[in-house]
């Protein structure tokens, strides 16, 4: 089957045959008037808030570092997705509950380790220990979850694995929250990572500089190993062609399971990262950083590193700094709770006008 | 005398029964389901669902296997035996949980895994000590895997009506508030059948009814291929009678339910009906044009406020006072509905233009975005003069036949009903369509539809903007029921009730809709303890349903085909060699 191969899928010339669609595309006609009315929304959006000057410098610049730290998270994430989808062809819809779980792991390792005081008084291995519980939780779901919901449906139609995605989605959270109570619980803080940094005029918290620090860390580990090692090496096979890289030895179960686990390593870090940050947890803080790692994933190009870091950067700047910028200037009260929208916007208009992302191939292959 | 592997089978399945146990009580649903008695005060939900994973691990690891193209059955000793292993593991586990647990000072667990209580661990022990609660789990255990074992030994001629009868009593006792009821209002006697202080069935009522139900099949076995026989070559003109006198009993039954069980079940119904008109547009989306739509909640929430808005309401603005919002007509209800209906349509066709393109998981994610941006944007401050944003609006016109209002769960009910059977006959029709084969065709190969001259971009836009139109519908009963619309009631939640609903149900079988709501949104509503699990048990369905039957509960014979052409084309060499395989793997699981 050429769905399962990965490859370019290569299409004959279809045979045409002239209806009133054909004559008239209404797809073609309702993208460009999107484009244009979204090209013309952001530039007069833009400059009448430029122009009204309502937010000071130092205002942007906050705003700008502040996307840059969540960009980073959502950077860590999406990677999980792009692995995935490199390798499978399918969206792990619930890899925000991989993360998920990372970070409630680690909530409650923080807690009994604040008790105790060593969380203010060793804060560095502390923090090594929060991130362990997180990684090695979140790569026993993201396994676990391979095993149970995809990999009997491996060879089935696509939309088949994604309704079991949501199901697993769905089913995860409402787990958490019957195991450890559906309220949120506060993230100790951790002492040393109070204060603020000024860097070139930017103002920048510790906890994002570890943020930032740490995403950059990964990234670059992943690179390495992807680039570097024998299982790298299989994972890239993989992604190419299931069959022969099957044909040439490499065990394709073992490779998609490494696969999902470095995804769940992924997540887990951000899942800390995410908690400290925004001092909170509860069961169902995966899904909209899910569903924003997607797009960042989507945005970047699915299946690139180097995409995932530039999807999670540009969504989190955009989705910091874009409310403030494109509505404040046409009036529009309380630009804050208008962030998932223009989130979801972009998804939807890169899903439209450029599927392959930032760093695809512009087309979508058709399956 | 039992074989290696099959030791190996029944002991990873006693653990898996073992974990399920477990994942039972830690999240809560085993006490919580205790207080729902099923018969007399021995069997509860809770107890059953303690009963349950030994009992199915024992009956699945011993359930006939394909070897090299033929089917081998256990006999009974290795079966039992095998039942054994897995009814020990699982009780096994289970036990060592529980003293795990207690090694814990008092409370130490509980602030991590909330459902850990006392209540639980005395249920979980059988409100006796540590060790002899821990040997009874075992004991239970074996017993049940035994059993299990035994039952799968059964020759098929037993084993069917059996499952029958046990199922139908099952169902009885969740009945329980329904039931009565109706035999109450039919002047029936019903203390001999559901007992009084306990709710559930009464021993002698469960026996009666398994005994009955156990029956029926088996006499229906032996009887059924006449009736059916006879029914077939009835001449067309008398079948069509008796296919419309079907109907008319149906018709009958339908009008009179809400009279027969009161109010407060009504309600229910009424929210039946609206999940079965949004599953029903739902079905013409995913069902019929095999676009899966994860926003569906868009059109809900447009039929809603539409409706609202046309009918009139009222909102509150920020400072507190009550006004209007910034655009309302007055329109009567009957003439907002089909305004609704177009604008829904309209809406759905703006949605769909720009994704049509689209690879089928993209759209389902855009569709998803669409959902999120539709409830963020009604919940705005932004668009609070006319959505009324986190506060909603309030005040909603009621529609109304003369003097009858339908805000109450009777007449609403009917309401309903009517809008459900206007939703049904157009989705039958449309199915045996021109357009519903070009659904299916597009569905199937969307190259090959597009080469035998099927716009699939036309038939693309007209499943989003027939779907939207029924969806709708279900919005606008929504806001006639209430009266009143907040944000909360429009997440992605919505969405994927909808989808679990028309994926258990069975894509493209209407049949498989009604009975999905039936089974997804009435049980719960029958049962209040269900209601923290619901999602939870949506999660667990859509992933089994996937796995074990894609093709749903009741599978719409062409979309069955298609989700099972992959299993098919693996297993055409087993068919080839032995006819029998296909006999008993008809059912088409792993």
């Amino acid at each position: 089957m050429t769905e399962q191969s990965g490859g370019p899928v290569e299409t004959a010339p279809r045979p045409r045959t002239v209806t009133l669609a054909e004559r008239f595309p209404i797809h073609r006609l309702t993208l460009l008037a999107v484009a244009v009315l979204v090209t013309f929304g952001v530039v007069t959006g833009s400059w009448k808030t430029i122009a009204q000057g309502g937010v000071t410098g130092a205002g942007w610049r906050l705003f700008l570092v502040f996307g840059i730290a969540q960009g980073s998270i959502y950077a860590l994430i999406a990677l999980g997705y792009s692995l995935v989808y490199g390798i499978l062809l399918m969206i792990n819809f619930a890899h925000g509950e991989v993360f998920m779980a990372g970070a409630f792991a680690s909530y409650f390792v923080a807690q009994s380790l604040e008790s105790k005081g060593l969380l203010d008084r060793d804060p560095i291995p502390s923090l090594a220990l929060l991130f362990l519980t997180a990684i090695l939780v979140s790569m026993l779901v993201a396994v676990l979850l391979e095993r149970v919901a995809y990999r009997p449906l491996r060879n089935a139609p696509r939309l088949v694995p994604l309704i079991t995605a949501i199901g697993a989605s769905l089913f995860l959270q409402y787990t958490f929250s019957g195991f450890f109570g559906s309220d949120a619980k506060g993230y100790p803080s951790v002492k040393s990572l109070n204060g603020t940094f000024n860097i070139l005029g930017f103002p920048v918290s510790r906890t994002q500089v570890l943020t930032i620090l740490t995403a950059i860390v990964m990234m670059v580990g992943l690179r390495l190993f992807i680039a570097r090692t024998k299982t790298g090496k299989a994972m890239r096979a993989v992604s190419e062609d299931k069959e022969i890289a099957s044909l040439m030895g490499i065990n394709i179960n073992q490779v998609v399971v490494t696969t999902f686990a470095i995804g769940g390593i992924l997540a887990g870090v951000a899942g800390v990262l995410f908690a400290l940050n925004f001092s909170e947890v509860d069961s169902f803080m995966g899904f909209v950083p899910g569903i924003k790692a997607f797009t960042a994933a989507v945005l970047g190009g699915i299946g690139s590193v180097t995409g995932a870091a530039i999807g999670g950067l540009i969504l989190g700047v955009a989705e910091s700094i874009g409310p403030v910028l494109l509505l404040t200037g046409i009036h529009v009260p309380a630009t804050n709770q208008l962030r998932d929208v223009v989130a979801f916007t972009i998804l939807v208009l890169v899903l439209v006008f450029r599927p392959g992302g930032i760093l695809g191939t512009g087309e979508p292959e058709k399956a | 005398m039992i074989g290696s592997k099959l030791l190996r089978r029944a002991a990873i399945a006693g653990l898996i029964g073992g974990i399920a146990i477990i994942y039972l009580a830690l999240v809560g649903m085993i006490e919580k389901f205790e207080a729902r008695h099923l018969i007399g005060d021995w069997l509860n939900l809770g107890r059953l669902m303690l009963a349950l994973p030994p009992l199915l691990a024992a009956y699945l690891a011993t359930r006939p296997r394909v070897q090299a193209g033929r089917v081998v059955r256990l006999s009974r000793g290795p079966a039992i035996t095998a039942g054994l292993v897995s009814g020990v593991l699982a009780g096994g586990l289970a036990a060592l949980w529980v003293a795990f647990v207690h090694l814990f000072p008092d409370g130490a667990v509980r602030n991590i895994f909330v459902a850990v209580s006392p209540t639980l661990l005395s249920i979980m022990t059988f409100g006796k000590s540590l060790l002899v609660g821990a040997l009874l789990l075992v004991v239970v255990g074996a017993v049940l895997g035994a059993l299990g074992g035994a039952y799968q030994t059964l020759p098929e001629r037993l084993r069917r009506p059996l499952s029958i009868g046990l199922a139908t009593t099952f169902m009885f006792a969740l009945l329980q508030r329904i039931i009565p009821q109706l035999l109450f209002y039919l002047n029936l006697d019903s203390t001999w059948l559901y007992s009084t202080t306990f709710g559930g069935l009464t021993p002698i009522g469960a026996v009666v009814v398994f005994v009955v139900a156990t029956a029926l099949p088996a006499l229906w076995a032996s009887r059924g291929q006449m009736v059916r026989q006879r029914v077939a070559q009835l001449p067309p003109a008398r079948r069509r009678t008796l296919n419309v006198s079907r109907l008319l009993l149906l018709a009958v039954v339908l009008v009179l339910l809400p009279r027969l069980i009161g109010s407060t079940l009504s309600q229910v119904l009424g929210q039946i009906g609206i999940y079965l008109l949004m599953g029903l547009g739902l079905n013409i989306v995913v069902g019929y044009a095999g676009l899966l739509d994860l926003g569906y909640v868009a059109f809900f929430a447009t039929g809603a406020y539409l409706t609202a808005l046309f009918t009139g309401a009222h909102l509150v603005t920020s400072l507190g006072a009550v006004a209007s919002p910034d655009f309302v007509l007055h329109l009567n209800f009957y003439a907002a509905v089909p305004l609704v209906i177009l604008v829904a349509a309209f809406i759905g066709l703006l949605i769909g233009a720009p994704v049509l393109r689209l690879r089928g998981d993209y759209l389902a994610i855009v569709t998803l975005g669409f959902g999120e941006i539709a409830r963020v944007l009604v919940a705005s401050s932004w668009l609070q003069k006319f959505t009324g944003g986190p506060q909603g609006l309030r005040d909603i016109t009621d529609a109304h036949i003369g003097s009858v209002g339908f805000r109450d769960p009777q007449p609403f009910y009917y309401l309903v009903l009517a809008f459900c059977a206007l939703a049904i006959f157009v989705s039958v029709r449309l199915a045996d369509s021109r357009v519903g084969r070009a659904w299916s065709a597009m569905r199937e190969d969307e190259l090959a539809a597009e080469a035998m001259g099927i716009s699939t971009v036309r038939y693309k836009l007209l499943a989003f903007a027939m779907g939207a139109a029924v969806g709708c519908l279900s919005g606008t009963l929504f806001a006639v029921q209430i009266g009143s619309l907040t944000p909360d009631s429009f997440t992605i939640v919505v969405s994927i009730t909808a989808l679990a609903v028309v994926v258990l149900g069975g894509m493209g079988s209407i049949r498989g809709v009604v009975v999905g709501t039936m089974l997804l949104i009435g049980l719960p509503g029958l049962l209040d303890e269900f209601e923290e699990y619901r999602l939870l048990v949506y999660g667990a369905a859509l992933i089994t349903v996937m796995i074990l039957r894609p093709q749903g509960l009741i599978p719409n014979v062409r979309r069955m085909r298609e989700l099972q052409e992959e299993e098919v084309a693996q297993d055409q060499w087993l068919k080839e060699e032995a006819p029998a395989v296909t006999a008993a793997g008809g059912g088409g699981g792993s």
